[in-house]
């Protein structure tokens, strides 16, 4: 009976936010789930159960395997990229005695920055400043097909994407590494380390936890990556930079208007994610525990 | 020893220097460049301008639908934010402090989700909006953002809760206080510290999102920021000075947001990324 009481009022405080969440995650999330087995679209006013018909046809669309396998591509550069830049703008930045915040504030600012806004942005030097220095500054190596070459697209989204996520991480390894010790520090140092050694085996293993939040952040946001390529590449050339999420986009909401097909696709994407992400929750756990 | 030093000093902060360039560059070549006619952009991209004139400014400023944009994403941030922040701290309280099974279960039922990617839902999402009406609903769009980031706020009261004394909200309850009455006079004040942090980590997402107003609004009455930019870039498409001022004038709040509340804001990221 009391437990009963405590249930009445404890909804009472839950249901806005558990109306909310409902109708707009929870809902869509599972009845994802049936839409993926209908061919629901956008010309027809009905649709029908069609099984796993979907599905199957995923199986066999090269275009979205292309998309799973750009993206698997981007996150794994993403990951190391961003995150070993990131720790070292932070490690440099903590030892400074003078211009710290300045360098702080300047890094992070691209992050505040809308990735379409911060695209269109770099497209201008991709596309015009680029050539103007390899034209006129004689820096001819700049003298690439930016936008239009899937090779240099690729590292023209991997530049572009590092600026803007860089800085983010910059503040979470700076703040783990003010939670060390410099007592730690010194101590490591009056044995005799190195600063290379004192980093790794007296700061490293410290902020290892700000290691795995980052990593985590790097490998969820790099799957859904879209903004930075829609402004940026638009997925092109052809479909050479599209990402997983682009390319579920455009079975929906552009031309197609497959949304049942569309669901198939966003479905077999979870569940990538899904098996990724408890692979790495176990794999960090592991490396915590052996710490 | 302090000559090595004092060198190894000079390439740290030469390395931070070409480093922080590049990371105003775009910023600063947009800025640059917004100011130049088109004339001047093509045979020079990294000449200074010739003048200071603004035509380009006013003529995106105009084209862009500026303020109405800029007014739609400061409704659409300020709402959202409020009701995630309402829902979330009511929720997140009363979680903490009801020990029951329902309780955890409820709470689980929260934060399981946090790994759903938006692009798995957004199709099924869409489907709501059609059959709820919202679609070109600013206010509709405010509940989805609610619902979509309740999960995370939830999980960052939950935490902040369990830290604070439950005594003083005995004694509100000893002079007379009904549980709401506790919330809004006792507890909410509490909570401002993590308030501030889910503040500034949600109202930068919604500022910056993209793809769900692109979803959900097509009415260009309601576009937000992003959204006219967008649209202005696809019609100018090789009008770069067009283009440049237009970019300019969309980052242009943040950037004055930033350098009034930087301290805040870095401060709100760590704390939500190291808690969450």
């Amino acid at each position: 009976m009391k437990n009963f009481k405590a249930n009445a009022s404890l909804m009472l405080f839950v249901t806005p936010a558990l109306i909310v969440y409902f109708i707009f995650k929870l809902m869509p999330a599972v009845s994802g789930l049936y839409y993926a087995m209908t061919d629901w679209n956008g010309i027809n006013k009905t649709f029908v159960f069609v099984g796993l018909s979907n599905f199957i046809e995923v199986l066999k669309d090269s275009y979205f395997w292309d998309s799973v396998l750009f993206t698997f591509k981007y996150v794994i550069v993403m990951v190391f990229v961003t995150n070993v830049i990131a720790l070292l703008l932070a490690v440099v930045i903590e030892n400074l005695h003078r211009a710290k915040g300045l360098f702080r504030t300047l890094f992070y600012m691209p992050n505040m920055i809308s990735m379409i806004i911060g695209g269109y942005m770099w497209m201008f030097i991709f596309t015009k400043v680029m050539y103007y220095l390899a034209d006129n500054w004689g820096w001819t190596f700049l003298d690439k097909s930016w936008i239009g070459d899937p090779k240099y697209a690729f590292i023209a989204i991997i530049v572009v994407a590092t600026w803007g996520a860089v800085g983010y991480l910059m503040i979470i390894y700076m703040a783990a590494l003010q939670g060390v010790p410099a007592a730690l520090k010194e101590a490591a140092l009056l044995d005799g380390a190195n600063p290379w050694q004192q980093f790794w085996h007296v700061i490293f293993p410290m902020i290892r936890h700000a290691v795995t939040i980052c990593v985590f952040w790097t490998l969820n946001s790099g799957f859904q990556v879209f903004d930075v390529i829609y402004s940026l590449t638009g997925g092109g050339p052809g479909r050479a930079t599209q990402s997983t999420a682009m390319n579920i986009f455009e079975e929906a909401f552009r031309g197609n208007v497959r949304y049942g097909y569309a669901t198939a696709k966003s479905t077999v994407l979870f569940a990538i994610v899904l098996v990724i992400t408890i692979i790495q929750i176990r794999a960090m756990q592991k490396k915590e525990q052996e710490a | 020893m302090t000559k090595r030093l004092r060198l190894t000093q000079i390439l740290v902060y030469l390395f931070l220097t070409i480093a922080a360039f590049f990371c105003l560059l775009p910023i600063l070549m947009a800025i640059m460049n917004s100011f130049k006619t088109n004339g001047e952009l093509l045979t020079d991209v990294m000449a200074l301008p010739k003048g200071l004139s603004f035509d380009n400014y006013i003529r995106t400023f105009n084209k862009m639908h500026y303020m109405r944009s800029l007014l739609n994403t400061v409704i659409l941030s300020g709402l959202s934010v409020t009701l995630m922040v309402l829902f979330s701290a009511l929720a997140g309280w009363r979680l903490c402090r009801t020990k029951t099974k329902l309780s955890a279960f409820i709470l689980g039922l929260f934060i399981f989700s946090m790994l759903i990617p938006f692009s798995s839902i957004m199709i099924p999402l869409y489907k709501v909006v059609l059959a709820l009406g919202i679609k070109n609903s600013l206010v509709g769009l405010s509940f989805i953002y609610a619902g979509l980031g309740v999960s995370m706020a939830i999980f960052l009261y939950h935490g902040f809760v369990k830290g604070i004394p439950i005594e003083l909200e005995e004694a509100a309850a000893i002079d007379g206080c009904n549980a709401f009455q506790t919330f809004f006079l006792v507890v909410l004040p509490m909570l401002k510290p993590v308030t501030i942090t889910i503040v500034i980590t949600n109202v930068l997402w919604i500022w910056n999102d993209f793809l769900l107003p692109l979803i959900v609004i097509s009415d260009n009455k309601k576009y937000t920021l992003l959204l006219s930019t967008n649209t202005l870039f696809g019609q100018y498409s090789s009008d770069w000075t067009a283009i440049l001022s237009a970019l300019i004038l969309a980052a242009l709040p943040v950037i004055i947001f930033y350098s009034f509340f930087q301290k805040q804001i870095l401060e709100g990221i760590s704390e939500g990324s190291l808690k969450g």
